[in-house]
């Protein structure tokens, strides 16, 4: 054996060695990140199942002080959960239908017309979307009050989907102009409107966005806190924000139901984003490369 | 032939352009004989011109805000901010009309051109198809911007007209008294004119940056991290350990942070209470972690991370799966150790990518409500708490919250509403004209 070959040879093995560590340490890391990311969702699980009421009386040991429902019980049969469920279903559906409507049919004109002021469109579009909604809540407040929609889920989808608009616009359009205009020009030398290309051509290419934008218009509203505290009042037009956020406040501390009713609403989505994180990682970077 | 004739040869070019401007639609009636476009351009002229008074009357509101009548009962007493928002309304309305008059104009001249190249009168079709093919464009955008306009540009301009008015509790709240307009007055008291508050604004807008920047910063850094890691890394459980990375973007925030929020309390948190199970701290000494000023800062940034890394973790990923694999080989075989590659390859793609994505989440952060409020609630209380309401944690949107729903001082809060604007609007600009569709100048 040459020198140079035992030379090699204890480098080999010192590498497989600095690769094992490598691999231990990085394990390791991944294991402390686990434990940080999953410490306050398994106390999410465990205080809705506990008997318990309030954080103080928590065991420190997850699921140490036993295995109850009593709380979906209560939830069940003491309060309106099923009404909450029912009414923020509603509006999540609402605001994600009409937010569809709306920002698709826009983008595409953004995308495949030229017209007056559409820069100046697009660009308010995008300073507009920099601002919360709730800075002109009062003006909001008014508005509805002026068309009869305090206090009404009709008028919950209406804010939430005007809110919506400026930003997906923009996503939206930049997904259609990676569409090749060859196709619905196409369509159009052959005698088909500009309705019919958008819906039979271009619709259905788009649908990956259009799932995206679905899934976040939905998501959207289940915890939105604000403004259905302003503007729903009465107790049958109560959302799950505002019931799950009564049990936590500073008279009442009845923070294991507020786990139990938030880990059922949790749960799906949680299962949905696991099953769909291929579409995420995509949808996500689509947004940065597309720009 | 008769005057209201036109000629196929670009003659009557100036008399559809004078009869539309005339009165909307005329061009249409008399000229091109499309009775549908014409009549339809004409009522809205028509119902603009019966309510002008009202009209009228509604901007004169908007400009006197109402008189007081304190002798008069509450509810006939004019309601000065009932009024400004329909002054605002009714500028937008006008605004659409303006709009549509000169698209009717528009409209006339591209249908007489149309008819000059045919060289017969177009054929009106019915509205339905007009409106699913030529006029697409317009029925298009119609909702969005009625939507857009109504409940989204309305609402701000009033916010933004607030900040040049006293309406503020509580002297000046309608409809009990009026409000005036007061010029430059608050954003004098907030910039300078008044000790307590010019204070509690800087220490607020101070914090407002850099929790953002630190946000923005930590998460970005984080899922990089976490996404760099699984994806050189050769563990065999990498899909297990991204579902659980995913797990804080799939709870929603509030939840999260409500929870949050409970572990760490100071004096029943499980949070504490473990680390006295353990002998670490004594019941005495506990760990103020969203009671002291410095350590609820820190824990608000640290639960952001907490929340916010796995975006970025997706994100990354994202991106770095379109780097192509050559560009590896290639370092690999020039002898470039994979941390160099890390450096000269996927780092600065990565970072090129996404800037857009990390100017967005700076302006997001910047208005991250959600991650004060339900953490801190703004929490601890300082020393001009009680009058400004503004508190240790506190960032400028939940400032202006807690001014509009505790202090009912809509003035105060619209200035910062107006300063959130001025900051943040060049960031957008600049992401604008750094967009593709920008700089191939389709627009």
């Amino acid at each position: 054996m040459t020198a140079q070959s035992i030379n090699s040879e204890k480098k080999n093995q010192g590498g497989r060695i600095i690769s094992r560590i490598n691999t231990a340490i990085v394990l390791i890391f991944l294991t402390i990140v686990t434990i940080a990311v999953l410490y306050p969702l398994v106390y999410l699980v465990s205080a809705a199942f506990s008997p318990g009421n309030a954080v103080s009386s928590l065991n420190l040991i997850p699921f140490g002080d036993g295995f109850t429902l009593k709380h979906y019980q209560r939830l069940f049969t003491q309060t309106n959960y099923l009404l909450w469920f029912k009414n923020t279903l509603i509006i999540a559906c609402g605001t994600s239908i009409s937010t569809i409507a709306v920002c698709a049919i826009a983008a595409y004109v953004f995308s495949r017309f030229r017209f007056p002021f559409k820069k100046g469109l697009m660009l308010s579009l995008l300073v507009l979307q920099i601002f919360p909604s709730f800075v002109g809540m009062v003006a909001i407040y008014v508005i509805l009050l002026r068309i009869g929609g305090l206090d009404t889920l009709w008028g919950m989808i209406l804010i939430y989907t005007s809110g919506n608009i400026p930003y997906n616009t923009w996503l939206v359009k930049s997904y259609m102009d990676s569409i090749p205009r060859s196709l619905d020009e196409a369509a159009r030398i052959d005698g088909a409107s500009n309705a019919r290309a958008y819906f039979q051509i271009i619709l259905p290419l788009a649908k990956p966005i259009i799932v995206f934008l679905a899934i976040t218009s939905f998501t959207g509203p289940w915890m939105e806190y604000i403004f259905s505290k302003m503007i729903l009042r009465s107790n049958s037009n109560q959302t799950l924000a505002l019931g799950l956020f009564s049990f936590v406040t500073d008279k009442k501390n009845e923070f294991t139901t507020f786990c139990a009713g938030a880990l059922l609403v949790a749960i799906p989505f949680v299962f949905f984003f696991i099953i769909s994180q291929n579409i995420l990682v995509t949808s996500l970077s689509a947004g940065a490369l597309k720009e | 032939m008769s005057y209201f004739s036109v000629e196929p040869d670009g003659s009557s070019k100036n008399k559809i352009l004078i009869s539309s401007i005339l009165f909307m639609g005329l061009g249409h009636l008399l000229f091109l004989k499309q009775y549908v476009k014409g009549i339809f351009f004409g009522v809205i002229e028509i119902v603009f011109l019966i309510f002008s008074p009202q009209i009228y009357l509604k901007l004169v509101d908007l400009v006197t805000l109402g008189t007081p009548h304190p002798e008069l009962p509450i509810k006939e007493r004019d309601h000065s901010m009932f009024m400004m928002i329909d002054g605002v309304v009714i500028i937008a309305v006008i605004f659409v009309f303006i709009l549509l008059y000169v698209f009717s104009i528009k409209s006339a001249q591209s249908d007489y051109k149309e008819f000059c190249i045919l060289g017969k009168l177009p054929r009106a079709g019915s509205l339905l198809s007009e409106l699913g093919n030529k006029a697409f464009p317009v029925t298009g955008l119609v909702p969005m911007i009625l939507l857009v306009l109504f409940f989204v540009i309305v609402p701000l301009v009033f916010s933004a007209l607030v900040a040049f008015t006293n309406y503020s509790a509580p002297k000046n709240i309608p409809p009990n008294n009026t409000v005036d307009w007061v010029g430059l007055d608050n954003f004098r008291a907030l910039f300078g004119g008044d000790a307590t508050w010019t204070s509690a604004l800087g220490r607020v807008a101070a914090w407002t940056l850099i929790w953002a920047t630190l946000a923005t910063v930590t998460c970005y850094a984080g899922g990089m991290l976490m996404a760099v890691i699984l994806q050189e890394s050769k563990i065999k459980i990498k899909p297990f350990f991204r579902s659980i990375f995913i797990l804080p973007y799939a709870v929603p925030s509030v939840v999260s942070m409500l929870i949050w929020r409970n572990l760490l309390n100071g004096s029943f948190g499980t949070v504490n209470r473990t680390l006295i199970a353990f002998g670490l701290i004594d019941k005495t000494t506990v760990i103020p972690w969203l009671s002291d000023p410095t350590l609820a800062k820190v824990m608000a940034v640290l639960i952001n991370l907490w929340a916010g890394f796995p975006y970025f973790m997706l994100l990354t990923m994202g991106t770095m799966t379109s780097i192509s694999r050559e560009q590896y080989e290639a370092a690999d075989m020039d002898g470039a150790s994979k941390y160099k590659a890390f450096r000269h390859i996927t780092l600065p793609q990565v970072l090129y990518q996404t800037t857009p994505l990390i100017i967005m989440s700076f302006t997001h952060n910047i208005n991250n409500f959600g991650a004060i409020f339900f953490l801190t609630a703004g929490d601890p209380v300082m020393a001009d708490s009680t009058i400004t309401s503004a508190r240790g944690t506190d960032i400028m949107v939940t400032w202006i919250y807690k001014l509009t729903i505790t202090l009912m001082k809509y003035n105060y809060a619209s200035v910062l509403a107006v300063c959130i604007f001025v900051i943040l609007a060049p960031f957008a600009i600049w992401n604008f004209r750094r967009t593709q569709s920008f700089k191939e100048g389709t627009l």
